[in-house]
């Protein structure tokens, strides 16, 4: 072999290895074919998964956000990609929404929860007595992030008006996982189409959840397992001790209720109300304009300006017995922001959102 | 014409040295040597070794001064958004140890593959510039041997321009707020051991990411006589990639550019340590260094002096 051939050859495959490389890494993981499981009924599944307890795992979530949101203030707690959740099997969880360059923590034992944001640097602390504790569990905020507890709740909350079949399975983070489809009921005014969950087989615990609206075919959120590892963790997670220099907030859980009336906790709502139930459900509540982002109060104003500005561009007007707003249409419904400053939101048609406000105002 | 063959048999055949080979270490320390006499070389590691100081400084006199946070962009900005001014230094304030990790991670976007498409530059194509490349093309090195040791001063550079980010990062973050304040991003606090295996991590793998990028620079570096082609070729190809990676209508693209990695370092300063990114990373960092690598050796092998 001469050196020009050699090195024709040794660039060659080279490149071809590097390349092939890149190609490898890039693809996504999780792409085996869908496992053959002992067939189920809906009912039985739901039923089994809601009496399903957690066992001892870690594991990675990712979420897939094709809402459209737009960037307004409030809707940080979708804005991220990953989550790491961590279970003890009992009652702690340890929860960590890791955003681009800061992390939420989230930190759930037997007495106590714990939510430390490295941005902010506020730890805030929610302790309960034993009477306490079922209310308490409400209020822990991390709940949202972890898809199996937040796929269970999306069961619970549209059982009573949803069909619930059992379509397949699929494979999740390397499990084998059941299918359940939810499809809201003909009489519920619903822009979804369906949600789906992925049911662990072994365990009953949800692993991903798909939310489909009408006429697209890919999912507008998704929040699922990419990783998940059944064994015991190591109890010093479930632990947390604040750090120095960080804000303490400490709130007993029966005055959490009133905590939440006050400014900054999980950013949307303040007097939240909700109208209707199950599918239509259309969440009312004060805009979140000034102050209630919760940081940096210097610039509150400018934004609450900038949002205005932003919804003129994007929304178009409506009026109803309630005033007038502004509608604003996103992948899977929409908002009415009123001139007073009130808001509302639902995976909902236009009309409905107007019905509900006008609703609320008469009362 | 004819002398030529009258003096050959005066040499016995016997007694003509043995093809001799240079040892390695004594090429390497040479090469070392050389880089490290180049005031370009001197004058990048300095100004390597005192940004993290700027920043900290201005992150403590912006912090603790004005009493206002800085301003972390508008809620809601995905990833991605934040390449003007990473939030990551807000935490610097609470933890020392996130200077070290964010200075490392703000100047291996361009800083240090300047300095080590620089390195990699002279290495190659600067030599040939000054017709120094043709003595060892003529020494009794192999091509192999040759790229081998040019490599080897590439990686020096890397490992002691991303150590000295990583040291001094490290000493101002302690000088500023002391050694009691080593928060992690979870909020957890962290030993002086725990920092420096996560600070250890964090400069072998920016090195071998550098020498990915060194790799590439190589290969450039083979094929010109301009060092400044190597230069201008591997920055605009990192800022080419970063705009690249801005376009989320080319998410399909992303895996196979070499910048991706990056953020993946910010999981070092959170608790427990999650090393798929930093894997991903250095697997892709891997493949650009074979492609580098095979190109820089196909070229050098058939070049003549």
């Amino acid at each position: 072999m001469g050196p020009r051939t050699r090195a024709l050859v040794a660039a060659g495959s080279g490149i071809t290895v590097g390349i092939a490389g890149l190609a490898l890494s890039s693809l996504p993981a999780g792409a085996d074919d869908d496992p053959v499981l002992p067939a189920i009924g809906a009912e039985e599944l739901v039923a089994s998964t809601l009496a399903a307890r957690a066992p001892a795992f870690a594991g990675v979530a990712e979420l897939q956000n094709e809402l459209g949101l737009p960037a307004v203030p409030g809707t940080e707690a979708l804005d991220f990609e990953k989550v790491r959740v961590f279970h003890d099997g009992e009652e702690s969880a340890r929860v960590q929404v890791e955003r681009q360059a800061s992390e939420l923590t989230f930190v759930k034992n037997a007495d106590e929860a714990w939510a430390y944001d490295s941005q902010e640097r506020t730890a805030k602390a929610l302790t309960w007595d034993e009477d306490d504790a079922e209310a308490a569990r409400g209020h822990a905020e991390a709940g949202m992030a972890d898809p199996s507890q937040s796929a269970a709740e999306i069961i619970e909350q549209l059982r009573p008006t949803s069909d619930i079949a059992v379509d397949g399975t699929a494979s999740v983070a390397g499990r084998a996982a059941y299918e359940l489809v939810l499809t809201p009921k003909p009489s519920e005014k619903t822009l979804l189409r369906e949600i789906t969950v992925a049911i662990d087989e072994e365990t009953r615990v949800p692993l991903r959840f798909d939310v489909f609206a009408n006429g697209t075919s890919d999912p507008v959120l998704s929040l699922g397992f990419v990783e998940l590892e059944i064994g015991a963790q190591d109890a010093d997670l479930f632990e947390f001790t604040p750090p120095d220099g960080a804000k303490v907030e400490t709130t007993e859980a029966d005055d959490a209720v009133r905590t939440l009336e006050d400014t900054e906790d999980a950013g949307v709502g303040q007097r939240m109300t909700t109208v209707g139930t199950g599918w239509d459900t259309v969440v009312v509540g004060e805009a979140p304009v000034e102050g209630s982002v919760g940081d940096s109060g210097g610039d509150a104003g400018e934004r609450g300006e900038d949002l205005d500005g932003l919804l003129q561009q994007i929304g178009t007007p409506v009026t109803g017995e309630f005033g007038s707003g502004t509608y604003v249409r996103i992948a899977v419904g929409g908002a009415v922001v009123t001139e007073d400053g009130r808001i509302a939101a639902g995976a909902v048609p236009r009309q409905v959102l107007v019905d509900a406000l006008d609703g609320t105002v008469r009362q | 014409m004819t002398a030529l063959p009258d003096v050959l048999p005066d040499v016995p055949p016997a007694e003509l040295p043995a093809r001799r080979r240079a040892p390695l270490w004594r090429l390497l320390r040479a090469e070392v040597r050389w880089i490290f006499r180049r005031p370009r070389t001197l004058v990048v590691l300095a100004l390597l070794a005192v940004l993290p100081v700027i920043t900290g400084v201005a992150v403590d006199l912006t912090l603790n001064g004005g009493g206002a946070p800085v301003d972390t962009g508008p809620p809601g900005a995905g990833p991605g958004a934040s390449d003007g001014g990473p939030p990551i230094f807000v935490t610097m304030a609470a933890s020392a140890f996130v200077l070290p990790l964010g200075s490392l991670m703000t100047l291996l976007m361009l800083m240090l593959p300047l300095t080590v498409a620089m390195a990699s530059g002279d290495a190659l194509a600067g030599e040939q510039s000054h017709g120094t490349l043709r003595g060892w093309l003529l020494a009794p090195v192999s091509r192999g041997r040759l790229l081998l040791v040019k490599s080897a001063g590439v990686l020096v550079v890397a490992l002691v321009a991303s150590g000295l980010v990583v040291a001094s990062g490290m000493v101002t973050g302690l000088v500023l707020t002391g050694t009691d304040g080593l928060v992690s991003m979870s909020g957890t606090e962290l030993s002086m051991g725990d920092v420096l295996w996560r600070l250890g991590v964090a400069v072998a793998w920016a090195t071998f990411y550098l020498m990915a990028i060194g790799a590439v620079a190589l290969a450039i570096s083979a094929f010109t006589e301009h060092p400044m082609v190597v230069v201008v070729g591997v920055l605009g190809g990192l800022i080419v990639s970063v705009v690249l990676m801005q376009i989320s209508a080319l998410d399909w693209l992303h895996p196979y550019l070499l910048p991706s990695s990056l953020t993946s370092m910010v999981d070092l300063i959170r608790d427990p340590v999650s090393f798929d990114g930093l894997a991903e990373g250095a697997f892709r960092a891997g493949c650009y260094l074979v492609i580098g690598m095979s190109l820089a050796y196909a070229r050098i092998t058939t070049k003549d002096g």
